[in-house]
């Protein structure tokens, strides 16, 4: 079974309040919510491209600062972010560990590769079925907040052990740019624009 | 309203991948898949009125003390020292982390309230029955927020803070934490229990019956 497409009809969603409208023009207001918008979001691909690289600009003194300084009794212990997954495996609590690791390091990593798979794909055509293209995005769109972990894991340590020379924590310069970095993977996946996988012939599919 | 629009509001598109299908009538509970990505179109929530109000209304009771009783405590050498999530913003800006302040503001305070209230305001107004057209445009912020409201990986790090904190000193557990899950749980139903699909178009309604 065929199936045809808004865009193939002249029509368009608006993509706050899922209103369909007729198509006048390339950019149009919804007679629903009035906010203006396109039929396929515009420069999808130029603008997930743009964040995607700043994300991976970012990713390196991400991982590379410390995240947190840690002073007990007059020591400075500086932490990265693999630093301080090593801490929770010497301390044997190996769930706690790989869940850190797979928010804050494989997380960011995998959403960089599938973006940039994804945008591949749009310009060249892949060996993954459309289908299967569309879940990889909306893994990645699901995926998107939960490496904020470690800055809030950061935040509250910073805010509770503050026991004066005995021990304190410090935020390090890392979490400034592993925050940004977060932001601009979350910015570049709500760029992408899903629909483009589908605008392919359907024997292609 | 002309023909071609009663046509319109016919028709469904998919949001994810731009199929067209006819608009089928669905009873509560049951909700409309896309046939070809699979993804969720629309959905006819039970009720969705009231619960929400009633959801809505409960996590803003927790907002407070959610924000401003403290989390957790830790205890070495007879010193104490406990922080609330207004602590760890203050503490991030007089130590001059302004970017993780604002994000930390933004995820878990800011966004969770604006569509609590949002969620209850227009809950409110249309179990009232005074649906106004400049609800639209309010009712626009709550789907544009969707994605940046971060409480349950805020959750997540409690707990892993909490391991770490467990071997090197004493731990207390704070009210500020028992709040914190409640507001969770009241955000995330009311994601549950509120029938954007409906609202919408008690919102256009109410519009096509002031204008004619």
């Amino acid at each position: 079974m065929s199936i045809s497409t808004a865009k193939q009809l002249g029509l368009g969603l608006c993509p706050k309040c899922h209103k369909v409208n007729k198509m006048h023009s390339a950019k149009q207001c919804c007679s629903r919510c009035h906010s203006s918008f396109h039929q396929r979001k515009p420069n999808s691909l130029k603008l997930t491209m743009a964040w995607t690289v700043t994300a991976i600009i970012f990713l390196f003194p991400a991982n590379l600062l410390p995240m947190m300084v840690i002073n007990t009794l007059g020591d400075r212990d500086a932490s990265t972010i693999l630093g301080g997954i090593d801490y929770f495996i010497n301390d044997g609590v190996y769930p706690v560990a790989i869940i850190v690791f797979v928010a804050s390091f494989l997380i960011p990593l995998a959403k960089i590769a599938g973006l940039i798979l994804l945008m591949m794909s749009v310009k060249k055509g892949s060996k993954l079925t459309v289908a299967q293209r569309a879940r990889l995005f909306h893994f990645i769109e699901f995926l998107g907040p939960w490496s904020m972990l470690d800055v809030f894991v950061v935040a509250l340590m910073v805010a509770v052990v503050n026991l004066g020379f005995i021990t304190s924590i410090e935020a390090g310069t890392g979490s400034t740019y592993f925050t940004l970095m977060v932001i601009f993977t979350m910015l570049a996946a709500q760029s992408f624009d899903p629909r483009l996988l589908w605008d392919v012939p359907e024997d292609e599919q | 309203m002309t023909e071609n629009s009663t046509e319109l509001s016919q028709l469904i598109i998919c949001p994810k991948c731009d199929a067209l299908a006819t608009k089928p009538t669905l009873l509560a509970g049951q909700k409309a898949m896309c046939g070809r990505c699979q993804a969720k179109l629309f959905e006819h929530k039970a009720n969705s009125i009231d619960r929400t109000l009633a959801v809505a209304l409960a996590g803003l009771v927790f907002v407070i003390p959610a924000m401003t009783l403290p989390l957790m405590g830790v205890g070495m050498l007879g010193l104490f020292n406990q922080a609330s999530l207004v602590d760890c913003i203050a503490v991030l800006i007089a130590n001059d982390f302004y970017v993780v302040a604002i994000c930390l503001f933004l995820f878990t305070i800011a966004i969770p309230i604006v569509r609590l209230v949002t969620a209850f305001y227009i809950a409110y107004r249309i179990k009232r029955g005074r649906v106004k057209p400049h609800l639209l445009r309010f009712f626009c912020s709550y789907h544009t927020l969707d994605h940046w409201v971060m409480l349950n990986v805020f959750l997540l790090g409690m707990v892993v803070s909490m391991y770490k904190l467990l071997s090197m000193s004493q731990l207390t557990i704070g009210f500020g934490f028992s709040s914190f899950v409640l507001l969770l749980l009241c955000s995330t139903l009311v994601s549950v229990t509120l029938d954007q699909h409906a609202i919408w178009e008690t919102l256009e309604e109410s519009r096509e019956h002031k204008y004619g």
